[in-house]
């Protein structure tokens, strides 16, 4: 898969935020299947992910987050070209 | 900073039980320092939410019982470990339920908060091992409708923006660094455009910038607060580039000039470079480099210095004189947890000390730090659009300037135009970027035997790279391939080109005559005079 900038700049920020390799992370990864991806490293995600992509979400949107598709997901709705 | 910490974070909402139990984990990790972060909405409860739902009177009671409360965790904390505690003041709140009348109340309850914080306050100011954090100015320093983020909040009980996580952790470190013994000593500043704006050997005692100007203010209120740090202990000196005579005439004479001789502990002006004065004033005002803070303008000086002496806390004063007291200001290098009287009397010491001793001098290798900065010198092409600056340089240097002659642009484009003459302009350029048109030597050529340089000057940005000798050498190769046998090369002194003085005479000329204020030296052009190896050249044709 090719990656786009702003993917390739969300798998960096979560790769930072999780100490995961950038190369394991897919849609797929979860809570249920990253060790580091803990409440508050859940919550340091949305920190820095609205500061990076300049977006706001609501609760209901961090909420519904399961795995790293969904926040491509929510990135998009936002507006964020992946 | 380089300090190697380990930390032990208490559990979720267990504070209360880890501080009243003397066998707790946390004692037991046997802490240097402990962070009391209490919040006010976890301490107030409900009466945060429905704080009017009381009465007066209970309301007061009521914070009675919370100053107990949280006096009693930072007591017993202290009676169980040794370590230093940082408590947490209350974040009083932007909102009140009762709005413009909230100060009409009996004891309101933004003022419960405000009563909790100055009980706290004087309740530890004679205690040492417990140190009030003001959380709340923390707080509105930031700006209160930004600390708190409502989702972060829900999702996570967060009280603080995760944002501004790293401002709070910069507050907790000058804690720290207090308790490592890492707090700075010294202040060590530059003269131009520091302490004053502008540079003393080009603009003079009246062109410089100091005093109750909008130019002149920032370096004088600059200097107010260098003088207060300087009234709490803090040591100064200066680490100037400069003819020191320039230089003390102005700390000497120039009536809004706040910092005296006798507020410096050392002071070190001359043309060395400012690793080498830096080393020498560790050695004088007998202190180590690594509490030493150095304040200059100038991006290549900075760099220099942390390249040589990566001990030295380097400040990087940004461009825009105005920000200069904000930078200071916001400086968490000198905070210490006690203040003595001879403390406060130790700026005064040191400076005191300086009379006794003499100068030390070191060396360092200059070359090597030439080598790195990669200088590139392009000798420009004379045309019209460069002459109004070539015109300008010959006005306005008077430091590396061998004869300070004075040209028009229409003089300069006639010696342009005239085949006796060559003018050579250098554009000089290095790592930290560009400084432009820089250099001018005038060479006549009248005499096909005999050249003469007429002018030769660098801007001082640029003085002391070797561009100098490069300039030089540029005008012995151009005169050998003209079969020419003898360069030239006079020295008029002035007031301000001291420096310049020894300049032929290093370069291999013998001086010839001195006549009407005038030094002759002559350059045999048998012998070599290679270009420095290490100075990138180019010539545009």
């Amino acid at each position: 898969m090719k990656k786009t900038k702003n993917l390739e700049k969300l798998f960096n920020l979560i790769s930072r935020i999780l100490e995961i390799d950038t190369s394991i992370i897919n849609s797929k990864t979860s809570p249920d299947n990253t060790e580091t991806w803990d409440s508050y490293n859940g919550l340091m995600m949305v920190s820095e992910l609205e500061s990076v992509f300049n977006v706001h979400f609501t609760m209901d949107e961090v909420v519904g987050v399961r795995n790293v598709g969904d926040i491509i997901k929510a990135l998009k709705k936002h507006g964020v070209d992946l | 900073m380089n300090l190697l910490t380990e930390f032990y974070v208490g559990g979720y909402n267990q504070y209360a039980q880890e501080i009243f139990d003397p066998n707790s984990d946390l004692y037991k990790f046997n802490p240097d320092l402990i962070i009391i972060f209490l919040d006010t909405i976890a301490i107030l409860g409900d009466h945060y939410f429905l704080p009017y739902k009381i009465s007066d009177e209970e309301r007061r009671s009521c914070t009675e019982e919370r100053i107990v409360e949280i006096t009693n965790l930072a007591e017993k904390t202290t009676e169980s470990c040794q370590a230093k505690v940082i408590l947490h003041n209350l974040e009083k709140p932007i909102y009140s339920p009762l709005g413009l009348v909230e100060n009409k109340q009996d004891i309101g309850y933004l003022e419960s908060i405000e009563i909790i914080n100055s009980t706290l306050r004087d309740r530890f100011k004679k205690n040492n091992q417990v140190f009030i954090f003001d959380y709340d100015a923390f707080c509105s320093q930031i700006g209160k409708q930004n600390t708190f983020d409502y989702k972060m909040y829900y999702l996570g009980d967060m009280k603080l923006n995760l944002k501004y996580l790293p401002n709070l952790c910069d507050e907790y470190i000058a804690y720290i660094q207090s308790i490592a013994s890492m707090t700075k000593k010294c202040i060590v500043l530059d003269l131009d455009n520091t302490l004053w704006g502008g540079v003393i050997g080009e603009d003079g005692l009246e062109g410089i910038k100091l005093g109750p100007t909008p130019e002149g203010r920032p370096f004088m209120e600059f200097q107010k607060y260098l003088l207060s740090l300087f009234h709490r202990g803090i040591i100064l000196a200066v680490n100037s580039k400069n003819n020191p005579e320039d230089a003390l005439e102005v700390i000497r004479n120039h009536p809004y000039m706040v910092l005296k001789e006798n507020h410096f502990a050392g002071i070190q002006i001359n043309w060395e470079d400012k690793v080498t004065n830096m080393r020498a004033l560790a050695k004088e005002i007998n202190i180590g480099l690594d509490s030493m803070v150095f304040i200059d303008d100038d991006n290549m000086n900075r760099e220099m210095m942390k390249e040589f002496i990566p001990e030295v806390t380097v400040v990087d004063l940004p461009k825009d004189s105005a920000l200069y007291v904000k930078t200071l200001t916001n400086l968490r290098l000198f905070d210490s947890m006690s203040i003595t009287k001879e403390d406060e009397q130790k700026g005064q010491m040191y400076a005191e000390e300086k009379n006794r001793r003499k100068l030390a001098h070191e060396t360092m290798d200059l070359t090597e730090y030439l080598r790195k900065l990669n200088v590139t010198v392009v000798f420009d092409k004379i045309n019209p659009v460069i002459i109004p600056r070539v015109a300008q340089l010959t006005q306005k240097t008077n430091q590396f300037n061998m004869t300070t002659k004075r040209y028009t642009e229409e003089i300069i484009s006639q010696l342009v135009k005239d085949n006796n003459y060559q003018v050579i302009a250098i554009n000089v350029a290095d790592k930290f970027g560009d400084n432009g048109l820089t250099g001018v030597a005038i060479v006549e050529k009248k005499d096909k035997r005999i050249w003469r340089i007429d002018s030769f000057l660098l801007s001082c940005r640029i003085i002391g790279k070797k561009v100098e000798e490069t300039l030089l050498a540029y005008i012995i190769k151009v005169a050998k391939s003209n079969k020419a046998h003898f360069l030239r090369g006079e020295f008029i002194p002035s007031k301000k080109n001291k420096l310049a003085e020894e300049f032929y005479q290093k370069c291999g000329f013998k001086k010839l005559q001195y006549k009407d204020n005038t030094h002759v030296w002559e350059f045999d052009l048998k012998c070599e005079f290679p270009f420095p190896d290490f100075i990138e050249f180019k010539i545009n044709k």
